[in-house]
């Protein structure tokens, strides 16, 4: 089959599988951007980049990924993967390709969108009043301008004022969390940039800052959304956050906890839940 | 739009086998991307000595033990990605975040003076998000 420039592959990694609504939101929007869009994720497509310590297990999962977006472009015509997580881009991008003949290019969901965001603009009809602090990582700008490429779409949301927050160290929250006080430090330093500018609302870019700032939610009045949230409140579509309401004290319903493993869900789930917020 | 590499080696294990000694020759140990980190301040590190790290830096991505700072160092990289431009040899190809890749690969498994911090947990706690929250048919097409 010819490759198609809409048809895409929209790769959200592992981790963004504690955000179902952002993942579906994201599919929505690429949809509204005009992809035909094949979504896949967690450990099947897994990039390896979190086993560093088993660099044999990791090769091996580098090339299954490879091979089955190899395959996505040869019988279904998607020569292109978007990207959600920094670490899967930079990770395809700086070693699994060089180690995998690739058949696919890759993009970041943000590109996509900013190319089309002309498209997009038609469609932000609902007045967004927040002051929104963009919640930033000096990281992956060695790839894409990721920084740039959402405040451009925040900026056509009508209402919402933006305030770009300080850039942090890493690509993402979750790399800071293993350097003892760096979280910390940048939770902080969001909050109190929040507070300096007058925002209501933090915005998160990527899963795990989303996963690690969730806690703070309502703290000082200081509500935390993640863009894809933002951009779909602008086309008046209710975007719930299922994991923010369980890490600020709410629990899965009991029929979901049952289906998904009780016994399991305790044991692995809730310790994650209830951890201490990072400021 | 990001260009993908053509592959340079049959798996990614060989390939990292191969660019650790090769971005290494191109390091000059100046000690510009240690000066560049922001994860300097985090570990302590700020008044340490960049060339001497740098060094270290050079010998572990060729599977060489490195001095503890080194270690340190390339432990707590978070991808801040700001050694790349600060690398004056950027442009003969060396991308210095890879070889502090490398090189904490190296500290964990090769001279093991980085702890494997294993997650066995992990994706087993991500099925289990999964399935709290998507519809079978969800989880049969994306997963």
């Amino acid at each position: 089959m010819d490759v198609e420039a809409n048809r895409i592959t929209f790769w959200f990694g592992c981790n963004m599988l504690r955000h179902a609504e952002m993942i579906r939101l994201s599919i929505m929007l690429l949809e509204r951007a005009g992809y035909d869009v094949s979504a896949a994720g967690g450990p099947a497509y897994c990039c390896g980049t979190a086993h560093d310590h088993q660099p044999r297990g990791a090769s091996n999962m580098a090339a299954r990924t490879v091979a089955r977006f190899n395959e996505a472009a040869d019988k279904d015509g998607r020569g292109t993967v978007v990207t959600w997580c920094p670490s899967c881009h930079m990770h395809m991008a700086d070693i699994m390709s060089p180690g995998n003949a690739a058949a696919f290019e890759v993009a970041h969901i943000t590109e996509l969108l900013a190319e089309r965001a002309d498209r997009l603009a038609p469609l932000l009809q609902v007045a967004v009043k927040r002051r929104v602090l963009l919640h930033r990582h000096l990281g992956f700008a060695t790839h894409v301008a990721v920084n740039d490429r959402v405040a451009d779409l925040l900026s056509r949301i009508p209402g919402l004022q933006l305030v770009q927050g300080p850039a942090h160290p890493g690509h993402m929250c979750s790399a800071l969390a293993a350097v003892p006080g760096a979280l910390a430090k940048a939770a902080r330093e969001t909050w109190a940039a929040a507070a300096a500018d007058g925002c209501d609302t933090v915005c998160t870019i990527f899963h795990s800052c989303h996963r690690e700032l969730s806690a703070l939610d309502g703290r000082d009045t200081v509500r935390v959304r993640n863009w894809v949230q933002l951009v779909a409140e602008a086309m008046g579509i209710s975007a719930s956050d299922a994991y923010l309401g369980w890490r600020t004290g709410g629990a899965p319903d009991i029929a979901a906890i049952e289906r998904a493993d009780e016994s399991r869900y305790h044991t692995l789930v809730e310790p994650e839940l209830r951890k201490p917020a990072p400021l | 739009m990001t260009k993908l590499q053509p592959a340079r080696a049959e798996t990614t294990e060989a390939y990292l086998a191969k660019a650790g000694p090769e971005l290494a020759a191109l390091c000059t140990a100046c000690g510009a991307c240690f000066t560049a980190c922001p994860m300097v301040d985090h570990v302590g590190l700020r008044a340490a000595d960049g060339k001497s790290v740098t060094d270290g830096l050079r010998r572990l991505a060729m599977g060489e033990a490195a001095p503890a700072e080194t270690i340190r160092w390339v432990g707590a990289c978070a991808k801040s990605g700001l050694c790349v431009a600060a690398c004056p040899e950027k442009e003969a190809g060396l991308d210095a975040m890879l070889l502090v890749r490398i090189a904490k690969g190296r500290a964990l498994n090769a001279t093991h003076q980085l702890p494997a911090k294993q997650d066995p947990t992990m994706f087993p706690r991500i099925k289990i998000f999964a399935r709290l929250q998507l519809s079978d048919e969800e989880l049969a097409k994306w997963m």
